[in-house]
């Protein structure tokens, strides 16, 4: 990432290695403290404080919600994302790779992934009623396009030499894929495989809001309706954490397995 | 078809473009219509599909039937998408100002960069969907809501990506200006912002989708009529075809969404053009 050197614009950071994570803390601190002071001085019954809510978090994790709704939830999410992951590669690699294919594609793939997720959702309960399984597929629905389409982008723009000079060594197939196309692509998939990790949660709630008996969404909504206003903060800082954790174990993996891609090794705070 | 993140690009390796033929234009040409083949495939198989009862027509009705649902019903559809576009457009122009204003200013001051960059990871990843019941409890069912939760969800991608573009400016071309004597309102006008526009042009396509998704998933949730009302409410009434009628118009809403957004984005930043025509197919 290029930093500006010229000072006269932006005042420098102190070169000291735990400078930038310190401030970043920092800057959580003063919104959480904002939060309070912001609670105290409206008070208000709908508005809990910040030190409420995370006692509600703390009853909440220790309490039966945590294996009635909270695992269910992860275990849905990272169902749908694996589902995606696998369905996004493949499908977005073939595509890409047959270019005709991907022409004849192109139209219907832009028309799908514009449609709106949460109509799904309506159509899901139809199609295959209410629980995980409805759950999940809303989840593939949505989280399979980051993946797909940075996979179709990045098998276009595979260097040519590269695949004539596997093709011409007899590398065809499926062998073409995993050992030529797939690493040349892995980058490019794995940026998609984050935005699709970040969109299953998100997704993932708004269908168990509408469609499921158990789950942080349904939690949070059912709280909502039963006026247990700390419960519903507590339901949703949770969620926001499971949300941070996925991001950062994600990051970490990329980081440890990713290294030889300088794309990666460089700054990815973004 | 975007990249979703800022990656660094890659220096051209083609060779320098040489004069095309002109029936190989041509049949260029005769390329951009191949997307049909696709559409076209994808109906027949709906055709088929439902016409021999494989899947219920309660599950899936026949395309005359769709047909018809949308000759009923066009007027409830007609006002649930102006309803929808009223909330998204509102939404989503509040997200684009704070997000350039807030992104450059972050984006440019290194000690303002660390301050939010746990924070913004902590909201990044944030489904804003989880805010509907508290957006619910704290505004009411009104427009002020859905609006407000839309410019929310979609603050994000604009925020993120402009204040990338802000900080990842070329020192060299602010040292060039700075030695040509911009002073720092020229500097900011004339070298930082251009540079921004196209993560700023990136993070609002983004924005685009993530609107939608949160416009409909409140009319979803709040039941506050639009788009998502409609559906729900051929979907409590079992009138399948009405819910695959209101699917496609959203469909589309989202697809010309899209194709504005891109197309602006390549009008107002031809300088982009580079930039773009990698994601393009």
């Amino acid at each position: 990432m290029a930093v500006l050197r010229s000072t006269t614009i932006r005042r420098p950071l102190p070169q000291r290695r735990f400078v930038r994570p310190v401030i970043g803390w920092a800057g959580v601190l003063v919104v959480a403290l904002g939060w309070q002071l912001l609670a105290v001085a409206l008070n208000t019954s709908i508005f809990p404080t910040f030190i409420t809510t995370m006692q509600a978090v703390g009853t909440v994790l220790s309490g039966p919600a945590l294996s009635q709704d909270v695992l269910p939830s992860v275990e849905r999410a990272l169902a749908g994302f694996a589902i995606s992951a696998v369905l996004g590669v493949v499908v977005g690699l073939a595509l890409g790779y047959y270019r005709r294919l991907g022409d004849y594609c192109a139209t219907l793939v832009d028309f799908l992934r514009s449609l709106p997720t949460p109509l799904f959702v309506p159509l899901a309960i139809v199609l295959l009623g209410l629980g995980s399984q409805m759950v999940v597929a809303i989840v593939v629905s949505a989280a399979v396009w980051p993946v797909l389409l940075n996979a179709f982008d990045a098998a276009r723009r595979v260097e040519p030499l590269h695949l004539d000079t596997a093709r011409a060594l007899g590398l065809r197939g499926v062998a073409l894929f995993r050992r030529v196309l797939f690493p040349a692509t892995l980058p490019s998939i794995v940026a998609g495989l984050r935005i699709a990790l970040s969109t299953s949660l998100a997704v993932l709630i708004i269908a168990e809001i509408l469609g499921a008996s158990s789950g942080l969404g349904y939690f949070i909504q059912d709280a909502q309706q039963t006026f247990e206003v700390p419960e519903t903060y507590a339901g949703v800082v949770i969620l926001a954490a499971l949300g941070w954790l996925f991001d950062t174990l994600f990051l970490a993996a990329e980081h440890r397995w990713l290294r030889w891609d300088q794309a990666t090794a460089g700054g990815n705070r973004v | 078809m975007t990249m979703t993140r800022p990656t660094t690009s890659s220096p051209p390796t083609g060779t320098p473009p040489r004069a095309v033929p002109v029936r190989r234009r041509a049949r260029g040409r005769l390329r951009r219509f191949r997307g049909l083949v696709g559409v076209v495939v994808a109906f027949a198989i709906w055709a088929l599909v439902s016409r021999t009862g494989l899947v219920s027509a309660n599950d899936l009705p026949t395309i005359p039937a769709v047909a018809q649902a949308f000759g009923t019903s066009w007027s409830p559809i007609l006002a649930g998408l102006g309803t929808t576009v009223e909330g998204l457009f509102l939404g989503l122009a509040i997200a684009a100002v704070a997000g350039a204003v807030l992104g450059v200013l972050v984006g440019l001051s290194l000690w303002a960069d660390a301050a939010t960059d746990i924070l913004v990871r902590m909201m990044r990843p944030m489904p804003s969907l989880a805010l509907i019941p508290i957006a619910i409890l704290v505004a009411g069912l009104g427009t002020e809501m859905t609006a407000g939760l839309v410019a929310f969800a979609a603050f994000w991608p604009v925020f993120i990506n402009t204040r990338y573009a802000a900080n990842s400016v070329d020192p060299r071309y602010v040292d060039t200006a700075r030695s040509l004597g911009f002073s720092q309102w020229e500097l900011v006008r004339r070298v930082v912002l251009p540079s921004v526009a196209p993560g700023f042009g990136t993070g609002l396509r983004i924005s685009a989708g993530v609107a939608i998704v949160a416009t409909i998933s409140v009319e979803l949730v709040a039941g506050t009529g639009g788009l998502g009302g409609f559906v729900l409410s051929a979907e409590q009434g079992g009138a399948t075809a009405q819910l695959y009628a209101g699917l496609i118009v959203g469909g589309v809403l989202g697809w010309l969404l899209n194709l504005v957004l891109s197309t602006l984005t390549r009008r107002l930043m031809p300088w982009q053009a580079a930039v773009e025509k990698r994601g393009e197919n």
